[in-house]
């Protein structure tokens, strides 16, 4: 008896899936990308082809890491399906340009799309406060890097919390993680001072993620300024482009994002200085006024005291001119006729028994006729 | 201030001190106030000096596990 199944083509394709899903729930196929399209702003279609064979790849624009261009040699993961009406096809998950010159041209086009955008532009760019208090670290946590940051910002800064977000900065996934920590951060309140993006040096292929669209725009994107330091030595990743600043190395980055206390220890004793010089200066101009001020006064004072020596002069002189008995000396007499003084020859008559005083004593007379 | 306890960031610190430098150089001086001003610069100096010899920083890994 014949045990041939025999399915509907619905049937088919429910069994197929489940069958290619038990056995092969992910795959990653690597290969250069041919019939690359965009449906309606939305869908993505391309091919993923070698010499001999091309697969069909479905997806979302939004899981691109960037704009493509055929010929590109892509490493994508994706979920392979059978599509009951368009046949077979593996939806992707994610892109990854492989190889350093498909890796440079899927940058290049990112820059050049991002650049239009105005992404990069200087003008953008805000400055990094002069002393974060919170510092929003994205990295792998017990990496070269992680470890670098942390002791340069300990030997130069203290008093700053760093909220460390574990991340991947390598592979497949590391965009999305990165991506995920970003917004993490953005959900915060209040926000981190600064978001530093690190990690040490590494091949193309390892350095691939800072150059995925999904990471330049979220770092572009935040509303906490931004440091981002790849170790590395040549052109600098698009998602340093994007930030406000750039650092060559993670130990870099740790130098830009806080000053060094041993310089800020030298010029607090600067400072106590130019306070003290201050202080001083402050009270040898108010001695130097109180001076200047005595030395008035003392100026003024004599200056009265000599006029009014002056003034007495003077006064003496005229005491001496109006001095009575200075006339008698001069030969003068005062004549006076019981208590009252004689000024005219109309108040005495022939007779009158009158007083002359003299310098040198009185004398009576006896007035005769006139 | 209390001695040997730090009670403000840095930046509340240099703030302070940057007003009283500041102020001493204005033309509001004068020195009943000086004498006030300089005292309390000096133990600002005092508290940024501790700071920075002694303040260390904290390191919080995030618990949440970005997609891993």
């Amino acid at each position: 008896m014949s045990t041939e199944l025999i399915f509907s083509p619905s049937d088919f394709v429910a069994v197929f899936n489940q069958t290619i899903e038990y056995a092969y729930p992910g795959v990653v196929i690597e290969g250069e990308l041919a019939n690359f399209k965009v449906s309606r702003g939305r869908w993505v279609y391309f091919d993923i082809k070698d010499e001999t064979a091309s697969l069909a790849f479905f997806g979302n624009v939004y899981q691109l890491p960037g704009p493509l261009q055929d010929g590109l040699k892509l490493r994508v993961s994706g979920r392979p399906r059978l599509h009951p009406r368009f046949g077979f096809s593996i939806v992707f998950e994610t892109i990854q340009p492989v190889g350093e010159g498909s890796i440079k041209k899927a940058a290049d086009l990112l820059r050049a799309k991002l650049a239009a955008e105005g992404l990069f532009a200087p003008e953008r760019k805000r400055p990094l406060p002069p002393l974060p208090r919170r510092i929003g670290l994205i990295t792998a946590a017990g990496s070269a890097a992680s470890a670098d940051f942390l002791k340069i910002l300990g030997q130069r800064w203290g008093g700053v919390e760093v909220m460390l977000a574990d991340v991947l900065v390598q592979g497949q996934e590391a965009a999305l993680q990165i991506v995920a920590a970003l917004d993490y951060f953005e959900q915060l309140s209040p926000l981190p001072d600064v978001l530093v993006l690190t990690r040490g040096g590494g091949s193309a292929d390892d350095l691939a993620v800072f150059n995925d669209e999904r990471v330049v725009r979220a770092v572009a994107g935040s509303r906490m300024p931004t440091l981002v330091a790849i170790g590395h030595e040549t052109d600098e990743s698009l998602a340093e482009l994007a930030a406000d600043q750039r650092g060559a190395t993670p130990s870099n980055a740790a130098q830009i994002v806080v000053p060094d206390r041993r310089q800020l220890l030298t010029q607090l004793a600067t400072q106590a200085q130019a306070l003290k010089n201050l202080t001083t200066s402050l009270y040898s101009n108010e001695l130097s006024g109180l001076q200047d001020r005595q030395k008035n006064i003392g100026q003024k004072v004599q200056a009265l005291l000599n006029n009014e020596k002056q003034r007495l002069l003077a006064n003496r002189r005229l005491s001496v001119l109006f001095d009575p008995l200075a006339a008698l000396r001069r030969g003068y007499a005062i004549i006076t006729k019981g208590q009252s003084y004689i000024s005219s020859v109309k108040q005495i008559s022939a007779g009158d028994q009158l007083n002359l005083r003299l310098a040198d004593g009185t004398l009576k007379a006896t007035a005769g006729e006139r | 201030m209390a001695k040997g306890k730090i009670t403000k960031n840095y930046q509340q610190l240099a703030d302070e001190l940057a007003a009283i430098m500041d102020w001493f150089e204005s033309d509001k001086v004068n020195l009943d106030q000086a004498v006030i001003k300089y005292q309390q610069a000096m133990e600002l100096l005092i508290e940024m000096e501790a700071y920075l010899k002694t303040a260390e920083n904290k390191i919080r890994k995030i618990a949440t596990r970005f997609g891993k």
